[in-house]
C-alpha cells in the first residue's frame, strides 16, 4: 500500500515538472519566440554538464560513506611503493597529531556533545580532512564523537590520502572531474574502477601544490577565524624574493619521496635536517677590561649567527 | 597577522588570545639570520675557559631535537 502511494506521489510530482516545464516553454516562446526555446535548452544543457563534472557531487550522509567515497586503498595494488611511504608520513595521520588531537577535544570550538557539533566546529578541517567538504552536518557530528570518545581506529582513517592531493586538489580552478585523476603526467587508460583516466597537472610539480594546505596564515573565509600554517606565505614573500629558486618538492619530495620528510618521530633525522637548513657560526673574543684603574677585568664574548637556508620560516608546517 | 573580525561583534569572545597575530613572530626567514651577543666576566684567576653554544628546537617543554653544539677552549692569559 506504502508502495504505491510513494508511486501516485511521485507520478503527481512528474505530472507537475511537466506543467512547469511546458508553461516556462510556452512562456519563453510568447516572449522571446524560438530563441527563448534555445536559451531553456542551453541552459538544462548547462546543468547537465555542471552535474556531471563534479567529482562528488553528493553528499556523504554518514562517516562510512564518506571514507568509502574517498578510498584510496586501491592504488596501493599497483603503488605499493608510493602507498607505503604515505603511510609514514604526517599526511596519513592528519589528526592524530598531540596538537589536533588536544585541540579538537579541548579547544574553543570543541563541543561536550556530539549531537551539536556541525561542518563549522572543525574549520582545521580545511586541511587537515578536506574530505569533509563533501559531507553533511551529521558527518561531523559522526567526527565529533570519534574523537571525544577517542576512537583512535575511525580517526586513523581521516587523513589527507592520495585522492586529496590527486583528485580534490590536483585542478587549477574548479572541480575535479568525475572519475579523473591528477599527476605529473597523463595517462589515457588508468586502471583502476573509478579513476580510469589521469590528467596532467601543471601544478602537480608547483609550490603552489602544497601552498594550498601549507599556507598563508589566518584562515579569514570562517566566521571564527583560525591562524594556522604561514609556509607558504614565508615561501612567496621571503624566500622566492630574496633570490630562493627551489620548490617544496625538491625539498620535501626529492624523487618522488611520498613520505614528505621530515617525519618528527624520527628525531635524528629531524635534527640532521635542521643542522644543514640553520648553519651557525661561533665567534668567541677574549679581552681584558679596566672599568676601575689599576684593575684588569678578563671578559669573554661569544657571537653567534644562525642563517637560515630553508624556503621557508622556522619553525612553520 | 590581520584578522577579519573588526573585534566589536561576537567572535570577541574568544578574546585576545585566540587573535594569534598579537604574538611576535620570532621564527626565522628564509636567507634570514639571527645573531646574538653573549658578554661574560670571567674570574681573574681563571687561565682556560671552556665555552659550549648548543642550538636546538623545541617544539614543546622538554621535547628536544638538537641541532648543533659547538665547545671550544679559550686561553685567558693570551690576552
Amino acid at each position: 500500500m506504502k508502495g504505491r502511494a510513494t508511486q501516485r506521489s511521485n507520478h503527481r510530482i512528474i505530472r507537475r515538472l511537466r506543467a512547469i516545464w511546458t508553461h516556462q516553454i510556452l512562456r519563453l516562446q510568447k516572449v522571446h519566440g524560438f530563441r527563448g526555446i534555445l536559451i531553456m535548452s542551453m541552459v538544462c544543457v548547462f546543468c547537465i554538464f555542471i552535474s556531471a563534472a563534479g567529482a562528488s557531487d553528493q553528499k556523504a550522509r554518514t562517516l562510512t560513506e564518506l571514507i568509502a567515497m574517498f578510498d584510496s586503498s586501491s592504488c596501493k595494488e599497483c603503488h605499493e611503493e608510493i602507498h607505503a611511504q604515505w603511510e609514514t608520513s604526517h599526511h596519513a595521520r592528519s589528526i592524530m597529531g598531540i596538537f589536533m588531537d588536544r585541540y579538537l577535544q579541548r579547544g574553543v570550538l570543541s563541543v561536550k556533545n556530539p549531537d551539536d557539533a556541525t561542518k563549522k566546529n572543525f574549520p582545521c578541517f580545511k586541511c587537515h580532512f578536506p574530505q569533509l567538504e563533501y559531507a553533511t552536518d551529521e558527518v561531523a557530528s559522526e567526527i565529533a564523537a570519534a574523537i571525544l570518545g577517542k576512537d583512535k581506529a575511525t580517526m586513523k582513517k581521516l587523513n589527507i590520502n592520495c585522492l586529496v592531493c590527486h583528485n580534490q586538489k590536483g585542478v587549477v580552478h574548479g572541480r575535479p572531474e568525475r572519475g579523473m585523476l591528477y599527476g605529473t603526467n597523463s595517462v589515457s587508460e588508468h586502471e583502476d574502477k573509478r579513476y580510469k583516466r589521469v590528467k596532467a597537472s601543471p601544478i602537480m610539480k608547483r609550490p603552489v601544490m602544497c601552498g594550498q594546505c601549507h599556507g598563508l596564515g589566518p584562515n579569514l573565509e570562517f566566521e571564527h577565524p583560525v591562524q594556522c600554517a604561514t609556509l607558504y606565505g614565508s615561501y612567496l614573500h621571503a624566500y622566492v624574493p630574496s633570490g630562493g629558486a627551489k620548490t617544496c618538492q625538491e625539498c620535501h619530495m626529492k624523487d618522488a619521496d611520498h613520505s614528505c620528510p621530515p617525519d618528527f618521530n624520527k628525531r635524528g633525522e629531524v635534527s640532521a635536517r635542521l643542522k644543514k637548513a640553520l648553519p651557525m657560526e661561533v665567534d668567541t673574543l677574549v679581552y681584558k677590561s679596566q672599568f676601575t684603574p689599576g684593575k684588569i677585568i678578563p671578559m669573554l664574548v661569544v657571537k653567534t649567527k644562525i642563517t637560515s637556508k630553508a624556503g621557508h620560516r622556522i619553525p612553520d608546517g | 597577522m590581520p584578522q577579519s573580525t573588526t573585534s566589536l561583534n561576537k567572535t570577541m569572545v574568544y578574546g585576545p588570545t585566540k587573535k594569534l597575530g598579537i604574538i611576535r613572530d620570532t621564527s626565522i626567514q628564509p636567507f634570514g639570520a639571527k645573531e646574538e651577543t653573549f658578554q661574560v666576566r670571567v674570574s681573574e684567576s681563571a687561565k682556560k675557559v671552556n665555552i659550549r653554544v648548543d642550538l636546538s628546537y623545541q617544539p614543546r617543554p622538554g621535547d628536544v631535537y638538537p641541532i648543533h653544539s659547538v665547545i671550544r677552549t679559550l686561553a685567558m692569559d693570551s690576552h
